[in-house]
């Protein structure tokens, strides 16, 4: 399987906002490329990311995953092959606060995999993924992720969206909210992580310094009809 | 399931203060509610405590009201007696059982003495048949024996063998000093008003009037020892009232209905039970405005709660978009809402629960001492459960509305 994403003919549109809508001809997206989106604020980056995951359902065309047109799927299937395939990185890494970083870092397993498999797997994979980014125990083991720095949190949300072994990691805007020096560092952990486990990597952003870094780049408005 | 309820307790826990706050209100009303229901219960409890003896209750014909008040909880006074030999031909009726002869007018301190008989100790029972016990000594078996209630044995600080005087009439100076009577038992706490009567022999009552005639001591008269007069026929002239338990209770109708027609002396036969329900009803209102009152600020606590679940969700909006992109489903984010709710709900219950028992441990002998309300500590009966579970469902049940609201934006709230 050559392209993990296909899309063709795509229509979205809000039911409520008829002023926006998202018209893409034809996308395909490599397994194990790292592509980087760009498109001003406003584009549809997001919107295009959230069709991806199957939050949204596209208007008509055809969008799929693995092969797998996924806005078939039923309400359930579409969560479950969400959490299974797609790991999500977001802006402000949207880390829960309450829950300790190693909670954070097993939440897509409690709602899915957990039940599949050897919990204990997913522990040590946690550890040794964490030990990869230079996170101590000590830090996973803490009651709460209040008091994560900046990078703490980077490479407790890049954890989060691979611990799942999925197919796909989607970023939106990871970067934005950073400084040159925490940005650098994010791409290069990222990078380095999902090519250690073979993952395709889509990410929306509007910096287009990013490019460099990617094997290939999109400009969305370019793409859209 | 069981990450849902852990990420809706650590949730809550990160947000100590709005949920302390929704806890505090919800525990308040519900504590606020189950005092007053408590209370209200007790009260009546007590009230309808006195009734359990007697079937009927004779006197002389006056309001029912009246007669019930004076007879059973010594409040007020008879507006007229009823003479001995009506009261012996009415206990010799074939239907009756057994009669406690009542004769009341005299006071000791703020407490009222009470003649009667030893059949009132052995056949007087109150609440769930429960009949009185001696905390110490026995009933009277001279003329001048007392036996005192345990608030009167309290609040005066009696024990056994102290010497008391009776005073004429309630209130009043006149003190039949001539006449000490000693105290041969203390009863045991009842929660009646049986707990604050000073309790004598109808002979003894005869015995300190011998020398006094509509309300005074003749003075004229040479005061009469306590020696002669115990050798003179005390056979009580006249009675207050008399507490009447028949045979078969199919008969009280025709026995209330022969003593409301007896010939010889205008007599009425009131059934305790019924005159008091109409008494309740007269007083039910203001405790059903209370609980009235109370169930509005638990219905408004619950309205609080949901308001918060709400003004929660915009805040938690991020929260709620990354659960649904790790695998949970919008069913599960309905019902992580609706956790939160129940646990809201559970743990105001717990800590309602706890303070209403911790409340009943501290007010509940100080109401009996000041109010004379006796409540029981057993608290937790069948309707409370009831109650605490309707409070626990319907919390749940408004608590739907901002769950479908979780459930519709999480459907469309992604990255």
């Amino acid at each position: 399987m050559n392209n993990v994403i296909e899309i063709s003919d795509l229509l979205f549109e809000w039911k409520n906002k008829k002023q926006f809508s998202l018209k893409i001809k034809e996308l395909k997206i490599q397994n194990k490329k790292k592509i980087i989106i760009f498109g001003r604020s406003g584009s549809g980056k997001s919107t295009l990311l959230n069709l991806i995951s199957g939050i949204l359902s596209p208007t008509s065309g055809i969008l799929s995953v693995k092969n797998i047109e996924i806005n078939q799927l039923s309400q359930k299937k579409k969560d479950q092959f969400r959490a299974n395939n797609i790991g999500v990185i977001f802006q402000q890494f949207n880390i829960l606060d309450y829950l300790s970083p190693l909670q954070n870092i097993l939440l897509p397993c409690f709602f899915t995999q957990f039940k599949k498999h050897d919990k204990e797997y997913f522990y040590n994979r946690t550890f040794d993924l964490a030990e990869k980014l230079n996170i101590k125990k000590n830090i996973l083991y803490q009651n709460n992720s209040k008091n994560l720095s900046v990078g703490q949190k980077q490479r407790i949300a890049i954890l989060r969206a691979i611990i799942n072994k999925p197919y796909l990691i989607l970023a939106d805007e990871a970067t934005s909210a950073l400084d040159e020096n925490n940005k650098n560092d994010f791409i290069n952990l990222l990078m380095n992580l999902c090519n250690e486990e073979k993952v395709t990597l889509l990410m929306a952003s509007h910096d287009t310094s990013l490019k460099k870094n990617f094997d290939m780049s999109i400009n969305l408005e370019k793409i859209l009809l | 399931m069981k990450i849902l309820i852990n990420i809706a307790l650590q949730s809550l826990l990160s947000r100590k203060i709005t949920v302390s706050l929704t806890i505090i209100s919800l525990t308040i009303s519900i504590v606020l509610f189950l005092s007053i229901d408590t209370l209200r219960l007790g009260a009546k409890k007590s009230f309808f405590g006195n009734v359990k003896s007697g079937d009927l209750i004779l006197g002389a014909r006056s309001g029912e009201i009246q007669l019930l008040l004076y007879s059973l909880f010594q409040i007020g006074s008879p507006t007229n007696n009823i003479s001995w030999e009506s009261y012996q031909q009415i206990s010799k009726m074939p239907e009756i059982d057994w009669i406690i002869p009542i004769s009341l007018g005299d006071s000791h301190k703020q407490f009222r003495v009470m003649g009667t008989t030893q059949n009132y100790f052995e056949r007087f029972s109150y609440r769930k048949d429960q009949k009185l016990q001696f905390k110490s000594g026995t009933y009277f078996k001279n003329t001048f024996d007392v036996v005192i209630g345990s608030d009167v044995a309290k609040i005066l600080n009696y024990k056994l063998e102290d010497n008391i005087i009776i005073a004429h009439g309630i209130a009043s100076q006149s003190l039949h000093d001539e006449f000490p009577f000693k105290i041969k038992g203390i009863l045991k706490k009842t929660g009646t008003s049986t707990d604050k009567l000073v309790l004598v022999s109808l002979e003894a009552l005869e015995a300190i009037h011998k020398d006094w005639k509509t309300g005074s001591k003749l003075p004229s008269k040479i005061k009469s020892k306590k020696k002669e007069i115990e050798d003179l026929d005390l056979t009580p002239k006249e009675l207050t009232a008399a507490v009447i338990k028949l045979k078969s209770p199919i008969t009280i109708f025709k026995i209330q209905r022969e003593i409301n027609d007896y010939q010889e002396e205008s007599l009425q036969a009131i059934i305790p039970g019924i005159v008091l329900t109409k008494l309740w009803q007269i007083v039910s209102i203001t405790e059903n405005i209370m609980l009235s009152i109370s169930s509005m600020v638990i219905v408004s606590s619950i309205i609080g709660m949901i308001a918060i679940l709400y003004s929660n969700l915009n805040i938690r909006r991020k929260e709620m978009a990354l659960l649904r992109i790790v695998g949970a489903s919008p069913k599960n984010i309905f019902t992580l809402i609706m956790f939160e709710a129940f646990l809201i709900s559970f743990f105001s219950i717990i800590f309602a629960i706890v303070l209403v028992q911790i409340a009943s441990f501290i007010f509940f002998p100080i109401l009996d001492r000041q109010f004379g309300i006796f409540l029981e500590q057993k608290l937790w009966n069948a309707r409370n459960l009831y109650f605490l579970n309707l409070v626990l469902i319907s919390s749940l049940l408004v608590s739907i509305f901002p769950s479908i609201q979780a459930f519709r934006k999480s459907i469309n709230d992604g990255i």
